[in-house]
């Protein structure tokens, strides 16, 4: 068994798990962290996309081991008990979300690109999530919700209007 | 005021939220929904047009989406719960000689496995009942589950699976549909014939269509096997009560048909068989039948524990339902202004190994191959049959893709042979008001031309049928 000791969503969360345990899987079973899902298990979908170290990370491929010592944040860490996340608000606003199950992968996605580009170009957005797989809602929704975010981030006031 | 009218308000306010009004109409946590879930359930007057049009629409459980809060099956736990994984067969046509799980069930951690011939009635399916839950005597595709595992974890199950041996004796696997639309016997899935579907329709007289036509046009198409690839692999959990109740949480998209498939494969009365959709993580047609449900009851049962059984990637492709893949032939008659007088038109479904939803598809191809065009004189044969592959069933639009793809390939060819513009030539035979369908129905509210000439409009169609805007 390897003992793991992190930082998830701001909490310190020590988990022993068989070695060969991956972090989605730790996440989900051991921590009840259930918003981060098992869509292919080999990295190509992207539902599994969390962020460690200020970086999104298909958990589905890293190890639990590797993540020792680190900070994770996923889809539960974003809301506070009063507000959501403005990703998440603008999600639901521009209706970027059917059958949700990609939902927690694109949004950990775009935070990891806002928070390192505040102002991203349409081609950055969808670069950002060239690693999240969907099949009911289609991206244009996303990318509109997630250029939405960064206009009311740049320009509050333009928000209040819209 | 009492909750239901709190609820009430909340959804009355729901639209005009804003990240400012966000925090107070949130007293609760996050995590409740920004529409609760109204306890009176909210039924439109009879024969009210709800005003959708122009609406912004909200689904009321994107909440919880965005905040992964929504539960899929597989998000889902009950005490005690096993984990169940099927072994493949792996092999496309093959007669099983003897399945030996004794290593496997010797191994710490694995409680219970189960075969074919722990299944009390191993067979279901929509229409033909040809589909074994767990193949036990013959695989007739590479996806066919062959035997079972229940394990403490995940990994023990699928180590177990691996642990299982299965001797067969392998056939020659038929995989061209074309070949199995020639076979006599034996059958590919005896006693059922090779053809286990077929739909024909007649109208006018074809011979007479094509003496007066001044050109035949003839072509062939071909469609591929298409997989839905729903973001959430189908997933089931069983757990069964004392009074010797089952219940199935799934992401079934068809729960009182699965009801009935369940129950049947089981053996039990309806009654005493639930299914519980929860949400359902992309669908598109492909969890319209049982799957995994009656092996992790059949598990349950045998451990007295819940099992869950989740799909792999790899599953969700070898073993769920997928498109068919047609097989086109279009011969058309035409006068030289590109009026179509006659259309003989011949698909062979590939069904692959079961039947699924292949009458379905195979009837609305057939009566939609004629196109939305008007044809007097129309012969149109439609087949479906076995093949040692992946079974095909239910996916968006039943088989009328296929069919668009190739009449209107057809109408492009024929219009650039004939050198008319092809939108010209649809105008020329698209249906019309009262027009009769391909099966004699009458048509109302067609406005094919009219939409046809708007698009052609607004996106600047030119006649050199490149559609460049000027």
């Amino acid at each position: 068994m390897a003992t793991v000791t992190m930082t998830v969503n701001g909490e310190k969360r020590t988990a022993s798990v068989p070695p060969e345990t991956t972090l989605l899987k730790l996440l989900r079973e051991e921590l009840n962290l259930t918003g981060a899902k098992l869509g292919c298990d080999v990295g190509d979908c992207g539902a599994c996309t969390v962020i460690v170290d200020g970086k999104s990370v298909n958990s589905c491929l890293m190890l639990a081991g590797q993540a020792d010592g680190r900070d994770i944040l996923t889809i539960e860490g974003l809301a506070t008990v009063e507000h959501l996340h403005p990703i998440q608000q603008l999600f639901e606003e521009k209706g970027s979300l059917q059958c949700g199950f990609c939902g927690p992968g694109v949004i950990m996605s775009a935070k990891a690109l806002l928070d390192e580009n505040p102002d991203p170009s349409d081609y950055e957005i969808r670069d950002a999530l060239a690693g999240n797989l969907c099949r009911c809602t289609g991206y244009t929704k996303m990318i509109e919700a997630i250029q939405a975010v960064a206009q009311a981030k740049n320009n509050p006031a333009a928000r209040k209007s819209a | 005021m009492d909750t239901k009218t709190k609820n009430q308000k909340a959804v009355k306010d729901a639209p005009a939220a804003t990240l400012e009004s966000t925090a107070e109409m949130l007293r609760a946590p996050a995590a409740a929904p920004l529409v609760p879930m109204p306890l009176e359930v909210l039924v439109p007057e009879a024969r009210q047009q709800t005003p959708a049009v122009r609406q912004r629409a909200q689904r009321p459980d994107c909440r919880l989406h965005g905040l992964g809060q929504t539960k899929y099956i597989d998000d889902m736990y009950l005490p005690g719960m096993l984990y169940a994984k099927i072994k493949r067969a792996g092999v496309a046509s093959a007669k099983i000689i003897s399945i030996d799980t004794s290593e496997a069930e010797a191994m710490p951690g694995v409680v219970a496995v189960i075969t074919g011939k722990d299944v009390p009635c191993n067979t279901f399916g929509p229409s033909l009942k040809d589909q074994p839950v767990l193949a036990d005597s013959r695989v007739f595709h590479a996806g066919d589950g062959v035997a079972a595992v229940a394990a403490i974890t995940e990994q023990i199950a699928a180590d177990a699976v691996e642990k299982i041996k299965v001797e067969y004796e392998i056939l020659r696997p038929v995989v061209d549909p074309l070949e199995s639309l020639q076979l006599e016997t034996p059958g590919l899935h005896a006693p059922n014939p090779n053809i286990y579907g077929r739909k024909i329709i007649k109208k006018g007289d074809i011979e007479k269509g094509f003496a007066e036509s001044d050109h035949i046009f003839e072509a062939s198409f071909r469609t591929q096997m298409v997989e839905h690839v729903p973001l959430e692999p189908h997933a089931s959990l069983a757990t069964w009560d004392a009074n010797g109740r089952v219940t199935i949480y799934s992401t079934l998209g068809r729960i009182t048909l699965g009801r009935a498939d369940v129950a049947r494969t089981l053996a039990m009365p309806m009654s005493r068989v639930r299914i519980i959709a929860t949400i359902v993580g992309g669908n598109f047609g492909g969890k319209n039948e049982i799957t995994t449900e009656p092996v992790v009851a059949l598990l349950a049962k045998k451990t007295g524990r819940p099992v869950k059984c989740t799909f792999t990637r790899p599953e969700e492709f070898i073993s769920s339902t997928t498109r068919h893949p047609l097989i086109m032939d279009y011969k058309t008659g035409v006068t030289r202004q590109g009026r179509i007088l006659a259309r003989k038109i011949r698909l062979v479904l590939d069904g692959g190994a079961y039947c699924s939803w292949s009458e379905t598809t195979l009837g609305k191809a057939c009566i939609l191959s004629a196109g939305p065009y008007n044809i007097d004189n129309l012969l149109a044969e439609a087949y479906v049959v076995y093949t040692n592959k992946t079974m095909t069933g239910a996916m968006r639009g039943f088989g009328a893709p296929q069919v668009c793809f190739a009449y209107e390939s057809h109408m492009d060819d024929m219009a650039k042979a004939l050198n008319i513009d092809p939108l010209e030539m649809r105008l020329r035979n698209v249906l019309e008001e009262g027009s009769l369908s391909p099966t004699s129905q009458k048509l109302h509210s067609v406005v094919i031309k009219e939409s046809l000439i708007q698009a052609a409009e607004r996106f600047g169609w030119n006649a050199n049928g490149n559609g460049a805007a000027a």
